[in-house]
């Protein structure tokens, strides 16, 4: 309990829906705020900014579906980090993992004879594995030798960096793409069908839709879902409880791994149709991933909401560099802040805040045994 | 009465509406660029001409770009373009080809041209200002000036277009100086400043003399200049970086293309129906492309007098300076017709193949799917011929 | 046989040159960050530290046309930037790795928009490349070493990063050594990246790091998380990053590039099986925030 003024701060570890939202949309409005100081230091208005925003991708029917081409992967690469976070495993990998997606999807469509009826669900299922193998490594480690997953799925990401860029100016360079470093476009049975008139490769997204669902019933109401959920409260009481923590982690990070590679065999075989360099198949969404799972607090239903509105980020960021004349990196801007505003008012998820005026003159101690509590629930390390 | 009046004006207003769009009095231009228009190349060479386009129709023409393009996004980029009231639309780079043929069929009604791609539309038409005569011509002078006989040349990706202009670099480079090699490096990047300074200092403990390059940036320029080294400036005025390094190189004037382009557009000549068979390749007696490390200024004083103490053999002329070579090739070249390609046989590539019959001069599409390596160029060629 | 004639044109020192160079910003930037995670904190931000000094340093290096001001405008604003992350993952105890990656993001986001203006202008006054920070690189690791291992200084940090409750109870302000650290080692990160803007390139463009800053990361395990070992990890990954240039002919770049990412891995995994030996792990508490009283 703490005293500022007239409000009283609560501690109440168990943080309601609407609270959770009230934070979290907070977060989100000072990150905008923010972002808008930054604009004006720039040279632009930002009411300027906020209305081309707003306008321009929410408001123009056209713009709109363009929210869905980033948020398929997001949405995919999110579900399955959240699943991950839920277990306490902290996987900053999705990048890498749905660059070995689209390396697995690109083997299938570009250098076996898969016949047409089976290409697409070839794909999606070397790629689930290819991802899955690339979580796999860290995930080991981590469990056989105690080897920070953080380190070790950051450093596997550059690792399917410069692979993927290895093999389109090498080894898989297409005869027909005239000494481009890309491969040769897939054949049309691997084009993922689109929305008409959009780039939504629908599948994808209804793939992704499910899966949410999917992860959303394993977490609450089945056994796996119970254990991952006691692992990620306390590692000693899943051990007390005769959970088998290699089993549950393993499986978790395959499942992460998976749907991250998944991501990246919508990417190739929806948008590009073909594999090419690594920075332009993968626009970030790896990383991006991490935050639309991050603010989705651990419910994976959410994860499609929050994965939407990184879309829109994505989008609004492509409006304001041809509105605005505004440079690409003006989406690392809004994303950087976002994260940096939500991770810092996660504290406040635990509190609840009354109006009191009355006890002003109460003294409280600073902290109570239940915050600290609270505190260590949310401590990791390697 | 009414009734044929009634006709009269709906068939008026579906002819403005098929063919309206042939005579606009204004036309929007919206350009999609790769890199950041600050790259010192191949981007800011275009961003210059949109610049000077809209100087050249006063009133008439505005202009939108956006920079920096994922290739996987132009078809989204063109979209919003065109949502914002664009006409026109150039795609610059050969990444976007696939993205820009899908945006104009979805936009009938919009004209497109895409650079240096070879996929047209009714609505879409193709164009270049190449530099293969100019790195032939910087091949001359390296040639003559080289001391080890050892020439670098920093290669961007290993494609056609750059494989092309090495080729004419090093024909340049052993018309008169048979000893010299030309020694490659890739990037595989347009732009990457760091890989560009390796790359040049890799090959200067190779212990190359003279400099050539196809990145955008000014790196190998001053790189090699800082161990007083001679280099070719490339796409941009690059002289300044170093004024008494920098022999010569190759400048683009996208205005001359575009500005003709979108005269036709405002005159009716092109419309959305004919792009079919419109194809600008244009070079040295368009005036697309001009020889030099700064504009106006062909050679660099400071090379003049050792290149025109250089002496050489040919068959045309006699033996003449080199200096003297470059002048009458330059001018052979300039003025219509041209009465002298550098891929004119018999060519044999380092193999010792015959690429290029005698009597026979490359085509353009020819050219375009060049992927032998000309005679004298040593290191990696992905993809060479058999 | 071309191997074999490029080996005895290319001398060895020509290649240890071009090292030192590329070597140079891994160096500063890994001895800041192993004395950020020697007090626990790992920051994952050095890539947007690093950008902003890089931005930072070529900008006042422009315009006042003295680059040394340059260096010191960088490694101010990789200090500031470094002050960010202490913020949030010290004071307000977030996650942080997540912190870091935030920190990442922004930096980079922020010198794109700020920097626009200034891309492609050279710098007329750069610094040499190898000549003053190599060696004051040397220097510092040596005293950062010193200091670590043999001063009361050293033993104040390195007991931060193992046990703070510890430390906290010798009357050690945790709180306080933590943000030292991470604010020195932000410091060091933006001198590196104003390496890279006023004497490496010398010139500015958005992005121009390049995944340098994760190198740096890495780098800082490699080392075990000693500014000595330090010295020959930045060395052997900045020869490792020219040679693929070197060796095109013979060999891709990409494996080449790869090297430190994969090494990385290797060491924590070979060291982590000889865990028991303090000097070879990690600090006990790094990435752990501290919560005064807490057991």
């Amino acid at each position: 309990m703490r005293q500022l003024g007239p409000l009283r701060f609560e501690h109440d570890p168990e943080s309601s829906l609407t609270r959770t939202m009230f934070v979290s949309a907070l977060a989100i409005a000072a990150a905008f705020l923010v972002a808008g100081l930054i604009f004006w230091a720039y040279g632009v208005n930002p009411l300027r900014a906020y209305r081309v925003i707003l306008v321009d991708t929410l408001a123009d029917p056209r713009a709109l579906p363009e929210i869905f081409v980033p948020a398929i992967p997001l949405l995919l690469a999110g579900i399955g980090l959240l699943l991950a976070f839920r277990a306490q495993f902290y996987n900053i990998g999705a990048e890498g993992q749905l660059l070995a997606g689209t390396i697995a999807a690109t083997w299938i469509a570009v250098f076996t004879s898969t016949p047409g009826p089976l290409m697409l669900p070839m794909m999606f299922i070397t790629g689930f594995l290819a991802g899955a193998l690339w979580g796999l490594l860290p995930s080991l480690l981590k469990l056989r030798l105690n080897v920070n997953e953080v380190i070790t799925t950051l450093m596997m990401n550059y690792i399917a960096l410069y692979a993927v860029s290895w093999l389109v100016t090498g080894p898989w360079k297409g005869p027909s793409v005239r000494g481009f470093a890309y491969t040769d476009t897939f054949p049309d049975s691997a084009w993922l069908p689109y929305l008409p008139g959009t780039r939504i490769h629908w599948p994808t997204l209804l793939l992704g839709i499910a899966l949410a669902i999917l992860v959303a019933f394993l977490l609450n109401r089945t056994r796996f879902g119970f254990e991952i959920r006691v692992q990620g409260h306390s590692p000693e009481a899943a051990r007390y409880a005769g959970i088998n923590p290699l089993r549950t982690t393993l499986l978790v990070m395959l499942i992460s791994g998976g749907f991250a590679g998944l991501a990246g065999v919508g990417e190739v075989a929806g948008i590009h149709h073909k594999l090419l360099d690594p920075s332009q198949v993968s626009l970030g969404y790896g990383y991006v991933a991490i935050i639309a799972a991050w603010l989705a607090r651990g419910n994976p239903l959410a994860v499609i909401v929050t994965a939407v509105f990184f879309g829109l980020i994505y989008s609004s960021g492509d409006v304001m560099q041809v509105s605005l004349q505004m440079p690409a990196r003006v989406t690392d801007v809004f994303n950087g802040l976002i994260l940096f505003f939500l991770i810092g008012s996660e504290r406040l998820l635990h509190y609840r805040v009354r109006w009191m005026p009355a006890a002003t003159n109460q003294t409280v101690p600073a902290t109570l045994p239940e915050e600290q509590a609270a505190s260590g629930r949310e401590r990791w390390k390697s | 009465m009414r009734w044929t009046k009634l006709l009269a004006i709906v068939a008026a207003v579906l002819v403005v509406a098929t063919t309206g769009w042939a005579q606009p009095a204004k036309v929007k231009v919206g350009f999609i660029y790769v890199g950041p228009i600050g790259d010192y190349g191949w981007t800011n060479a275009h961003d210059v001409a949109r610049k000077k386009l809209e100087r050249a129709f006063p009133g008439q023409v505005e202009t939108m770009y956006v920079e920096s393009v994922p290739e996987g996004n132009a078809e989204p980029f063109i979209d919003k373009l065109v949502r914002g009231g664009a006409n026109v639309v150039f795609t610059t780079s050969f990444g976007f080809m696939d993205g820009t043929l899908a945006a104009a069929k979805r936009h009938p009604a919009v004209i497109f041209a895409h650079a240096s791609g070879f996929k047209r539309n009714d609505n879409m038409a193709t164009y270049m200002a190449d530099f293969y005569q100019i790195y032939y011509l910087n091949g001359l002078m390296a040639g003559a000036l080289t001391k080890t006989n050892r020439i670098a040349y920093v290669g961007a990706f290993p494609i056609p277009e750059v494989k092309r202009h090495m080729g004419a670099f090093a024909l340049g480079v052993r018309a008169v100086n048979p000893r010299a090699t030309v020694h490659v490096r890739w990037l595989f990047s347009w732009f990457d400043p760091a890989k560009a300074k390796e790359a040049t200092e890799a090959l200067l403990a190779e212990r190359a003399d003279v400099f050539a390059f196809t990145e955008d940036s000014p790196t190998v320029i001053q790189v090699s200049a800082q161990k007083n080294r001679a280099s070719f400036s490339h796409y941009s005025p690059m002289q300044r970086f170093a004024p008494r390094h920098v022999i010569s190189g190759q400048l683009v004037h996208w205005d001359r293309i575009y500005v003709d382009f979108i005269g036709k557009v405002l005159k009716g000549t092109y419309s959305n129906q004919n792009l079919e068979n419109v194809d600008y390749w244009w070079l040295l007696a368009e005036k697309a492309v001009e020889l030099g490390g700064q504009f106006g200024q062909p050679i660099n004083p400071v090379f003049a007098g050792q290149l025109k103490a250089a002496r050489v053999r040919t068959r045309e002329f006699g033996t003449i300076s080199v200096y003297d070579l470059v002048n009458r090739r330059l001018a052979q070249m300039t003025r219509k017709p041209v009465a002298f390609d550098p891929f004119t046989g018999p060519i044999r590539d380092r193999k010792g193949v015959l690429r290029v019959p005698a009597g026979h001069t490359m085509t353009i599409g020819e050219l375009n799917s060049m992927e032998w390596a000309a005679p004298g160029i040593v290191g990696q060629w992905p993809k060479e011929p058999k | 046989m071309e191997v074999i004639t490029w080996l005895l044109e290319s001398s060895l020192a020509g290649i240890l040159v071009r090292g030192l160079a590329y070597g140079t910003p891994l160096l500063w930037g890994s001895l800041g960050e192993i004395y950020a995670e020697r007090a626990g904190v790992v920051n994952l931000g050095v890539e947007g530290m690093m950008i902003l000094g890089a931005f930072s340093g070529f900008a006042t290096a422009h315009v006042t046309g003295n680059p040394v001001a340059g260096l010191c405008a960088a490694g101010l604003i990789g200090a500031l930037a470094a002050l960010l992350h202490a913020f949030f993952s010290i004071t307000l105890r977030a996650n942080q790795y997540v912190s870091g990656l935030a920190l990442s993001m922004f930096g980079l986001g922020l010198s794109g928009l700020l920097g626009r203006g200034w891309e492609g202008i050279p710098l007329e006054r750069p610094l040499p490349e190898v000549t003053i920070l190599a060696p004051l690189g040397f220097a510092l690791a040596v005293v950062l070493w010193v200091v670590l291992y043999h001063t009361r200084w050293g033993i104040i940090l390195r007991t931060t990063g193992e046990a703070p409750a510890a430390a906290d109870a010798l009357g050690i302000n945790v709180i306080l050594v933590r943000y030292v650290a991470v604010v020195f080692g932000g410091l060091l990160a933006g001198i590196a990246g104003g390496f890279l803007s006023v004497a490496y390139r010398p010139s500015w463009t958005e992005g121009m790091t390049s995944g340098i800053g994760w190198i740096v990361v890495a780098l800082a395990i490699f080392a075990s998380w000693d500014p000595l070992k330090a010295i020959w990890t930045s060395l052997l990954f900045g020869v490792l990053f020219h040679l693929s240039f070197r060796l095109q002919t013979w060999i891709p770049a990409e494996p080449l590039q790869m090297m430190p990412f994969a090494f990385t891995i290797i060491v924590l995994t070979a060291t982590a099986r000889r865990s028991g030996r303090v000097r070879q792990a990690a600090p006990e508490a790094l990435g752990l925030p501290y919560v005064r009283g807490e057991r």
